[in-house]
């Protein structure tokens, strides 16, 4: 189950399960997305490789507008998956508390 | 080992399954098979069939996260590179008390060893970075050890994850990170 939406603070708000198979219509959103400040990510249990591509997608829009991805929440797993891939040094990663 | 019909349940008009019964002793590996389609929309039948497979072992969430995000990336290289073969693909999972072996095979493929892929550059800045090339990467950072096979057209990648490795694994990952960090 997943899904997206917006959330308060100008955020982008993700829940359950970001894989493969939820990466077109999780890139749709973001893209007919007004400005946001970050992705809300603390109801956001699960990101595959194919879910980092579309972080990273969206992280070169921002870039090209002087800005960089911002994600709030960040469960451990997320953030052992952000740290292997590298882009915990890429994206501004604000961990969940707890 | 004795493979028994799983009979009834929500997949059974759509997938064909396997299960072996642990055994009176308790001490044999549960081992279940099942066949999925060749789509990403499989994706949340493997995921509910992971859980059902390692429902009664001793993974933690760290673990199955690892689990299902390797058969994932291992699954999803085989829809992405053959979506022309023909046939459905095979996971197995084999559990015992304190590790998981997984096997995903596709019946009509190419030799393509995918576990020979190298490592993603992470270091590269953002703007060079391109999406793809990092699930193998992953994969080798979350598991402890990954096999090919290939044999009859059929291709079959496996890896192993032990129970309560991650943060062994995290750390050697640690290391390795820096490591190359100082060589850059």
């Amino acid at each position: 189950m997943f899904e997206i939406g917006y959330g308060g603070d100008e955020t982008i708000a993700f829940s359950g399960r970001l894989d493969a198979a939820q990466c077109a219509r999780a890139q749709a959103f973001i893209d007919a997305a007004s400005a946001f400040a970050a992705f809300d990510f603390s109801q956001l249990e699960y990101i595959s490789s194919a879910g980092l591509g579309v972080l990273l997608k969206t992280h070169k829009r921002l870039l090209a507008a002087g800005g960089r991805l911002r994600l709030v929440g960040v469960n451990r797993h997320i953030y052992d998956i952000l740290r292997f891939s590298g882009f915990d040094q890429v994206f501004l990663v604000e961990r969940a508390a707890g | 080992m004795q493979w028994i019909r799983v009979l009834g349940g929500p997949h059974d008009m759509t997938e064909r399954s396997k299960t072996s019964d642990p055994g009176a002793s308790g001490g044999d590996p549960l081992r279940q098979q099942r066949e999925f389609a060749r789509s990403f929309d499989a994706l949340a039948e493997i995921f509910a069939f992971v859980r059902q497979a390692l429902g009664r072992s001793n993974a933690n969430d760290t673990d199955v996260y690892a689990i299902d995000m390797s058969i994932e990336e291992l699954f999803t290289n085989m829809v992405k590179y053959n979506a022309g073969g023909s046939g459905r693909i095979t996971l197995e999972l084999e559990c015992s008390q304190d590790a998981a072996v997984c096997r995903l095979s596709d019946p009509d493929s190419d030799r393509f060893d995918m576990t020979a892929a190298p490592d993603a550059n992470i270091a590269l800045p953002a703007g060079q970075r391109r999406p793809g090339g990092l699930g193998l990467h992953l994969l080798r950072r979350m598991v402890d050890s990954i096999d090919y096979d290939y044999s009859g057209r059929r291709s079959t990648v496996s890896f192993r994850k032990r129970f309560g490795s991650s943060q062994v694994v995290t750390e050697t990952v640690a290391a390795k990170l820096a490591d190359s960090a100082n060589k850059n």
